[in-house]
């Protein structure tokens, strides 16, 4: 999420990242998983957050909430640091409170919410009329699911089978020379 | 040398990452960018005797590293590590980072730029520096050397037979596609690096080439500017990156070449440029267009197995033409574990029921032709505060109406073909169960973040043509205008979308500029 944009979108939506940011929702976040012991981009409170997206998200026989949030930490440091920054803040403001109140009138943080009501504020912001919170989710929910089928450890239930390695008849020993090259029916080097 | 087996242990190959001590370079070219554009380049110039430098920020990784696994692969070969998109989050950018660029990960579709395209070129945006024609000799070499070659009907796996089939049944024209390919194991591992070298990318053909001929590759480096003075480009300076291929070791390498090339694709090239105080006016980094894409699932009684075979195989360009409306072309998208899980839309239940029926599930992909029309804006590329290049992407009416129109196309294909059910990236969900029932379609919310959208082909925002007040670089030999010793040669110089796969376009314009300024250098 880039701040650019938010600002781009409307007062609207640049005064709710700042509500966010800012942290005008006094209810603390709950924490429901053990905190790893060093993370890169999240926050131990977007950690939080995120383990709790991820525990609504992504539903599989070995999903395990923390396992996600540390894989979304993880994938998060190839981006921007600007983009990691806006993302911390996207999640910030999916927590909030004061938020959830105004726009889906909830009183409590994300976290504290019980997971039919954590379903709702996901279709909520699925279903928003503002760019924001539909890309918002989009970005959320993607994070959670490519972290969680990215790992080797979520294949053991994947749909589709595993991807095999190739034994043979693969041999590059030979690959690349000239008389490769004829063999194949390409030409050869420049 | 000759021997893929051994690129890896080339002297030449240098990795920044393990740089001790600042670097410093020389060379009478430095290339930025190991692209289509890039290799191509370097492996002519490299041919004519030319001491040639290409400057890679992304790594050298081959067949031994592709492991088939996201997780391994998706950091070391794409931008951002697969999650890129653009400004507002609107569109997923696919784009490749390392040594050999996005043809490492591209799904090998080759198609040279369609005659009209380039006629259109001239007509309407002066580009009279070459014509089709002169294209072809430089197309015949690129083909012959990748092994570029048409697929039989029998070979396609069954998501792409189901496009070919539903295509044909509805009466629409539909084509087997031509491969960049050898040997191929039809593993559908193309998007992860192909694992058995199969795939003829510049990784495999025109990079060896260069460094069998004496070029110098330097890895993990990113430009971070080029410096000129008196109307020349001086130095390239450049962070020596980690292993990580991200993060700055703290230590720079700086280039002096009597003439740069700039390689870095639509997205990276303009923000080098931009980098360096080199806006020209506010023509770069502007008109940047898109293939945006969206998908149509198909449910069939069969089984698909998406992830098996070669990912593309099969297209129709019947609806590339469409009037005052943005054309369209049709081809299939393969499944890879987390980008399937992520372009699914729904969570918790829904979206793993969705994802159940992967092994039947057909994925048909629409794309956008856009910058044909007046009025077409593209994107535009600008930095963040860190320098990062950032796409500001707007989905037009016109594009979104191109959606609409491709999601019901695609749909009646589906169902000409067998589909059972078809469902949309929309979310939540559209589900249609009769061919009928596809005016459904035009009642779904057409907005920003309400679907899935794609690209995986990035051009213009350095574009070429005679005009110095509305172009970036002369369409004779794609010299800046004002810069006399730094060209583009790269998928940024189109000046619109091409209608087709982007990579032979870039290779036989690469061929062909690189061949004209071979000339001239040696001349």
């Amino acid at each position: 999420m880039d701040r650019r944009t938010f600002m781009k979108r409307g007062l609207f939506g640049g005064g709710l990242l700042l509500l966010g940011g800012t942290g005008l929702a006094l209810t603390p976040t709950r924490a429901s998983v053990a905190l790893p012991g060093a993370l890169r981009v999240l926050s131990p409170r977007t950690f939080q957050i995120v383990a709790a997206i991820a525990r609504r998200v992504v539903v599989a026989p070995d999903a395990d909430a923390a396992t996600i949030a540390l894989a979304v930490d993880g994938a998060l440091t190839r981006l921007p640091v600007e983009a990691q920054e806006d993302v911390n803040k996207l999640i910030l403001l999916f927590e909030n409170a004061l938020g959830g109140l105004l726009l889906d009138g909830r009183a409590l943080p994300f976290t504290r919410l019980s997971p039919e009501a954590q379903d709702h504020v996901l279709e909520r912001w699925r279903d928003s009329r503002f760019v924001v919170r539909r890309t918002g989710y989009q970005a959320l929910r993607k994070l959670c699911l490519a972290s969680h089928y990215a790992s080797p450890a979520s294949w053991a239930s994947l749909p589709f089978p595993e991807p095999t390695p190739v034994h043979e008849p693969y041999d590059d020993s030979t690959m690349g020379t000239p008389e490769w090259s004829r063999a194949h029916g390409v030409e050869g080097p420049l | 040398m000759s021997k893929l087996s051994l690129v890896r242990e080339s002297a030449r190959l240098i990795d920044g990452s393990q740089a001790s001590a600042d670097a410093a370079y020389e060379a009478d070219v430095c290339i930025v960018g190991s692209g289509a554009g890039g290799a191509v380049t370097a492996a002519v110039l490299a041919a004519a005797g030319i001491d040639v430098l290409v400057v890679e920020e992304g790594g050298y990784f081959d067949a031994k590293d592709f492991t088939m696994r996201e997780l391994d692969v998706a950091p070391k070969l794409y931008q951002d590590a697969m999650q890129r998109t653009t400004a507002d989050n609107g569109i997923t950018v696919l784009q490749g980072r390392a040594v050999g660029g996005t043809t490492v990960v591209n799904w090998t579709t080759s198609f040279r730029t369609p005659e009209d395209v380039v006629a259109r070129w001239k007509e309407r945006h002066g580009v009279s520096g070459f014509a089709y024609a002169d294209l072809v000799p430089h197309y015949e070499a690129i083909e012959a050397r990748l092994g570029i070659h048409e697929v039989t009907v029998e070979s396609m796996n069954a998501n792409n037979r189901t496009l070919y089939d539903g295509c044909k049944a509805m009466g629409w024209s539909a084509e087997p596609l031509r491969r960049n390919v050898v040997a191929c194991l039809q593993t559908g591992q193309c998007g992860l690096g192909c694992p058995v070298n199969a795939k003829r990318s510049m990784l495999v053909t025109m990079i060896p080439d260069a460094l069998d001929r004496g070029a110098r590759v330097l890895h993990h480096a990113r430009v971070d500017v080029l410096e000129a003075s008196s109307g020349q480009v001086r130095r390239a300076r450049a962070s020596l990156l980690g292993a990580d291929g991200k993060t700055p070791l703290g230590r720079s390498a700086t280039i002096k070449a009597k003439t740069f090339i700039l390689s870095g694709g639509a997205i990276n090239s303009p923000a080098v440029l931009l980098r360096s105080g080199m806006s020209d006016n506010g023509k770069v980094g502007v008109r940047t267009f898109l293939h945006p894409v969206i998908a149509s699932l198909g449910l069939y009684d069969h089984p698909i197995d998406p992830y098996a075979g070669a990912p593309q195989s099969a297209a129709s360009h019947h609806w590339k033409d469409r009037g005052g409306d943005v054309g369209v072309f049709f081809e299939a998208a393969p499944a890879y574990p987390a980008m399937s899980a992520a372009a699914l839309p729904g969570f918790g239940q829904a979206h793993r029921e969705a994802f159940s029926h992967i092994r039947t599930t057909a994925t048909h992909i629409a794309l956008s032709i856009d910058g044909f029309h007046d009025g077409a804006p593209g994107g535009t590329v600008s930095l963040r505060p860190s320098g990062a290049p950032i796409l500001d992407y707007p989905i037009t009416p016109a594009l979104w109406e191109s959606f609409r129109f491709s999601q019901k196309r695609l749909a009646e294909a589906q169902f000409k073909s067998g589909a059972r059910r078809v469902m949309t990236l929309h979310d939540p969900p559209l589900f249609l169960d009769r061919p009928e029932d596809t005016g459904a379609i035009d009642a779904l919310r057409w907005e920003t973040g309400a679907l899935s959208v794609f690209t995986a082909h990035q051009m213009g925002g350095c574009a070429m043509g005679d005009d110095p007040s509305s172009s970036v670089v002369r369409s004779a030999d794609l010299r800046h205008h004002t810069l006399q010793n730094l060209h583009v040669i790269d998928g940024s110089v189109f000046p619109t979308s091409l209608g087709v796969n982007p990579q032979e376009s870039i290779y036989g314009l690469a061929h062909l500029m690189a061949t004209r300024l071979a000339a001239r250098l040696t001349g």
